[in-house]
Order: structure tokens, then sequence, then C-alpha cells
């Protein structure tokens, strides 16, 4: 279109319109929708039957260290369902962010007992977790997950577990810490790091202070949290980001101590840091389980199936564990940890035990978030 | 036989001007629809939603829309708040003030001794460091400021301390030193830009006329690139009042800012708290621009 003279009202529409419609295309992506030879109306997302290799692309809201990027490529290539990550910085998020945009996201990973409530809310769908050839590697325990059985189904695939423990550096921790209460000794000042989660901290507080549930204080059990925050608050060096700073500081002596997953003292050795151990305080530990949820306004519920099959399949779940360190839900995968050779890290690890998983004090939506946060930023506000 | 109007007629009154045709009177504007399009959609919608959350409230992970007072009102009457935003404000302060006592003898130098053809290349070092990601370059004073870093080694061997300094680092001192170093192009680019414009000439005058260097700058040059100044104030204040990364990569938990407590509403999906608190900041950034807006007009320091 070119312009002589004064622009026209039609000229100037005109050029609103395309515009308009370069944004619009632009903003739809690349996500293409070829339903061919699958049926559509496998809304309940037992389509392994009907599991076609037309290329189709999944959106999946979850974690980084529930994939490897080896592992997404060869599942495209297998199957032709190409897996988009997006990552969630905490359960929270991803469930606000499935909540707002309805079927944008086709699969959403999440923790123990948010999945209850994701399912409550109408954003998920159950499925027939036995259907699923791939379940079939799965330790049984994670398979009878009483909170996620609803719905006639399962709400979700099993992927891993983890505890959050107490790491500290024999050098510079003596003795070894038997409680929470170890983080108000003056001794550790400023020694300590942990992520910053505020729920996860204030549910750690809560443990300490004997909260019945954690996750879900009361007003009165959230206060005694914060002030225990409050006399801890001294010993934290730093609330780190990620995990890998808090690995960083032991590795680097600047901490002693860190409130971190299962296999930080593993990832520390291979910082080229000290010997660092775990403990358990005697209060208890939160921890989480985690898994795969089908998001129910997906338009690919019929490739759901089909995704996990090739996607959580043993070989890759034993290099995820020895990329993350942290144990998985998969039994197949721990014979080939031991058949080669890594079953003395993954006994460690607690990989075998995921009975475990189910003694924690497990991740959840709190009745409470306001408290809980208002609460945490009072302690370590100015 | 009619007669000719103007026959007839009184003198022709002036003739009404007719009003262009709307497509003419918008033509100039259409220049600025991309610019509309993109500042309505993606700065002043998400800022119209920002004002209504901070009015509604969270219940269960989800945004009621019940209107209510109350997210300010926990503001103000929790101290913690209160004193973290003042925290913040003189951190903001002291960051600019001495961004700028750094920048200005710089900025100074470049523009009344270097060589207009020696000036390019430098103006580019002064440029250079956002050639690199703003992570990266605040993680990289970890390694200068931590206890076994570059500072610590370098004082350890020459003798000056003989245990690493642990306060370097994880407290508000570094949260200060990194951002002046984040900021200072900033300053340092915007008072260049006024200094290269002085005419240097009065210095010199005033010099002649008696008054020392120091009485030549405070009463000649200054007054004259206040604007420049007061530019180089608004760069840097108004990012590091929302700044909320540098703190918590450098700051440990001594040297918070009201950015990180913002950031755990909005992780924790308290986002009608949170909006209530970012708007308040916004009122404040506001309100110092229009206190500010007098420093930018030329004419006063002219007296026309």
């Amino acid at each position: 279109m070119s312009i002589n003279g004064p622009v026209t009202r039609r000229q100037a529409l005109r050029a609103g319109a395309l515009g308009m419609t370069g944004l619009y295309v632009a903003a739809c992506g690349s996500s293409s929708t070829t339903q061919s030879g699958a049926s559509s109306a496998a809304s309940n997302g037992s389509g392994s039957a009907s599991a076609s290799n037309s290329p189709v692309t999944l959106n999946w809201e979850t974690w980084n260290d529930h994939y490897l990027p080896a592992q997404v490529t060869a599942v495209k290539q297998a199957t032709g369902i190409a897996a988009r990550p997006s990552l969630e910085s905490d359960d929270s998020d991803g469930y606000l962010k499935v909540k707002q945009t309805g079927g944008q996201y086709d699969i959403v990973s999440t923790d123990a007992l948010w999945a209850p409530k994701y399912f409550k809310d109408g954003l998920t769908e159950p499925f027939d977790v036995e259907s699923l050839a791939v379940s079939s590697q799965l330790y049984s325990v994670a398979k009878q997950v009483p909170f996620w059985k609803a719905g006639g189904g399962y709400l979700v695939y099993p992927n891993g577990w983890s505890s959050v423990n107490i790491y500290y550096n024999p050098k510079y921790v003596s003795p070894a810490p038997t409680s929470w209460h170890v983080l108000t000794e003056p001794k550790y000042a400023g020694k300590v790091v942990a992520e910053n989660q505020p729920t996860d901290l204030m549910a750690m507080a809560g443990l300490a202070t004997g909260a019945k549930e954690p996750y879900n204080m009361t007003t009165a059990e959230i206060s005694k949290a914060q002030e225990f925050l409050k006399a801890a608050k001294p010993a934290f060096l730093k609330l780190v980001s990620q995990n890998s700073d808090s690995v960083r500081a032991l590795a680097d002596g600047s901490a002693w101590m860190a409130l971190e997953n299962l296999g930080t003292d593993f990832r520390v050795k291979a910082a080229g840091g000290p010997v660092v151990k775990e403990a358990t305080p005697k209060e208890g530990v939160v921890g989480w389980i985690d898994g795969e949820q089908m998001v129910k306004a997906s338009a690919h519920k019929n490739r759901f199936e089909q995704f996990l099959n090739s996607m959580e399949q043993a070989n890759w779940v034993a290099q995820n564990f020895l990329v993350n360190g942290r144990p998985l839900f998969n039994e197949k995968a721990y014979k080939i940890l031991v058949n080669q050779g890594h079953k003395e890290r993954a006994d460690l690890l607690w990989y075998n035990q995921p009975e475990r998983a189910l003694q924690l004090t497990l991740k959840g939506p709190s009745g409470n978030v306001q408290g809980v946060i208002d609460a945490f930023n009072q302690v370590f506000g100015a | 036989m009619a007669l000719a109007p103007e026959a007839t007629a009184g003198p022709v009154p002036a003739a009404t001007p007719r009003r262009a045709p709307l497509s003419r009177r918008l033509a100039p504007y259409v220049g600025f629809s991309p610019a509309v399009v993109l500042f309505g959609g993606f700065f002043l919608a998400p800022l119209v939603l920002i004002v209504l959350y901070s009015f509604w409230e969270v219940i269960n992970y989800n945004v009621v829309h019940h209107w209510t007072l109350d997210n300010y009102h926990y503001f103000f009457s929790t101290p913690t708040y209160v004193s973290t935003l003042w925290d913040t404000v003189w951190v903001a302060a002291l960051t600019t003030a001495l961004t700028l006592l750094a920048a200005f003898p710089l900025a100074y130098w470049l523009a009344r001794y270097v060589r207009p053809a020696a000036r390019r290349p430098l103006l580019v070092l002064i440029i250079v460091p956002f050639w690199t990601s703003y992570l990266l370059r605040v993680t990289s004073w970890t390694t200068i400021l931590g206890e076994k870093g570059v500072l610590n080694r370098f004082l350890e061997l020459i003798g000056v301390i003989h245990q690493p300094l642990s306060f370097l680092l994880y407290d508000r001192p570094a949260v200060i030193l990194v951002l002046i170093y984040l900021y200072f192009p900033f300053a340092a680019l915007t008072l260049y830009a006024s200094l290269e414009r002085f005419d240097w000439m009065q210095m010199r005058a005033a010099m002649d006329l008696g008054a020392p260097p120091r009485t030549a700058i405070t009463r000649i040059l200054l007054p004259q690139i206040r604007p420049g100044i007061t530019v180089a104030v608004i760069f840097v204040f108004i990012p590091v009042l929302g700044e909320y990364l540098t703190p918590q990569l450098v700051g440990g938990t001594r040297g918070v800012m009201i950015g990180n407590l913002i950031v755990n509403f909005f992780q924790g999906a308290e986002y009608t708290r949170g909006a209530a608190i970012s708007l308040l900041i916004a009122a404040m950034i506001v309100a110092m621009l229009v206190a500010f807006r007098k420093q930018l007009n030329m004419a006063d320091t002219h007296g026309r």
C-alpha cells in the first residue's frame, strides 16, 4: 500500500487492520493442532490405542528437573509430540497459570496435595494410570497414593519425591543437628542458606513449633512459626532463588548449613566442595511428591498417555536421577542404576524406599496463604 | 427581471471556514498508532489492572472483586513494610548521591579535557558493561566481595587482614556498591551530555573576575547543568527504588528492599497486596517527577 498525499480514512483503517492481523498471527505462535488420525472426541485421555505420530506440540507447565533436553528431542522423534516446557516457580504459580489460561497448557506438574485442589477446581482430569504401559515400571506404592485417587481415576502420573533436610559441614557444625532449633544457635549466625520459598520456610518453622498441618496452619500456629523464624533469622546468610546457589555456598564454605533437597551432598562434592552430611530433624521434615497432570481444557488430551508412555521410560528416568540426584518413582530405573554401578548413591538417597515419601509433611495449598506470606515478610523485611 | 445577486446584496460576509474532513485531521497522527497500541495495550491496560487489583482481595488463590482498602491499610499498619519502604528510599537516595559523585568527575574530565577524537572510545568503554547481561554483572560481584573473593584474597596477601571479611557481601553496603556500579553509566552519560553543551568560556571569565575554581563550579557550572543533574537523578533513583534482584543476590537477609517483599507476594499469588504496594511506589515516583519538573525548565536557570 503506497501513500500519496494525505492518508484517507480507508487507508488508515486498512493499515491498522493489516497491522493487527500481523500481531495476532505472531501472538498465536507456532503450535500446530493437526489431529489427523486421532479422535478429538477421546476426551478421557485413553487414546493409547489410537495414538498416531502426527506432529503436535504439548505445552507443559513443569519444573526443570522433570525432563532432559535430549529426552524431549527423542520423544518428539519417536511420537511426533513436541513438548514445550514452561517453568513454574511454585505450585501456586502453576495453579494460577492453568486457571487463568484455560487450555493453553496441556500438562501441568504439581506436588502432592495440590493435585486434589486442581481437580476440585475443575482444572484437571483423572485418568486410568494402570492403562499406561509405562506405569508397570513404577513402584506400586506410587500408584496407590490415597489423595491422588479421585473421580474414578488417578490424578497424577508419579514422577519423583524428596524431602528438605539440613545439610551441614561436619568440620564446622558439631554436634550433628537433631532439631530445627539448631537454626537459633548464635554460633551459626550467618552460616545457613535456604531457598527463598516463603511457604516452605514457614512450614519448616511450623514443624519446629508443633503445628498440626505445617502447610495449612491456623492463625495461632502461623504466629508461633513467625516467632521461631524471627529467632532463626540471624542464622541465614541469604535466601537463594536456585538450589545451585545453595550448593555453591556449601562448596565454597560461605555457608555451613543448607536447607535443601535430597542429593545436595553429592552435588556439593561434584562442585568440588567439602564433605557435607544430611541430618533429619526430630520434628520431621517437609517434602514433596510430584508428577504430571492432564489439564482438562487441553485440546490434546488424546496424546497425554502416548506422551507419558514415551517420556517416562526407565532409561530416561535413570539419567534424570544421575543429573538431578533425587529419588524417582520408576522402579525399573532403579534396577538400571544398580546395573550401572550406582546402587550406593541411589540407596543413600532412599530411591528404593518410596514409602518414605508418604511419611513426609507434604506440600499442599494453604488455607491462609496471605497470613503465611505476611508473616514471612514481617520476619525478613528490613 | 431579477437583478444579479451582487447588484442588490450588501457586503459579502466572510466565508465560514469549512472543517477539514476527519481523515485529513487524523492523518498527522497515523504514525502514532503503533505507539498507541503498544502504550495502551501493554502499559495502560496492565496499569489499570494493577490499580483494580489493589482494591480487591485474594481468597483461596482467587482474586475476588470485593472492593476494599484493606491492602493499603495493612501496609501502613505493619511497621515492617513501612520501615522497609523507608530503608529502600534512603538506599536509593544514597546510591543516587554516590553515583553522581562518582560520575561527575569522569563526565567533567571527558567534556573539559579530553580531545573530541578521543572521547568516543572512552564513551564506548562506559557503555561496554551493557553488552553483558544484568544477572552476570551482579553475580560477578560475589566473586569479588565473597570471603574467598578477589578483594579478600588481595587484602590477605598484602597483610591488611588475616581473616576474610564477611561483611563485604550479603549486606546492605554490598547492595549499594553493586547498584552504584550498575547505574554509573546512566549518570555518567547524562552528565556528560549536559557538560558537553556548556560554554567553558564562562568558567574562564568567572575565574578571570576573581572567582576561585570551586565558586566558578558551584555558581556558574552547576546551575547551568541542573537539568542534566536532574535527569541523572531520575535515571538512577527511580529504577533503584524498584530493585529486587540485586538485593536478593548480594544483599543476604540484611539488604532486603521493598521489591523483595513485593516479589514474595506475587510468588505466593497474593496479587492484591503486591499490587497495592507497587502502586504506592509508583505514586512516590510520580510525586518525585512532579517535584523535579521545575528543575528541568531551563528558563528558570537564566531567570527568563
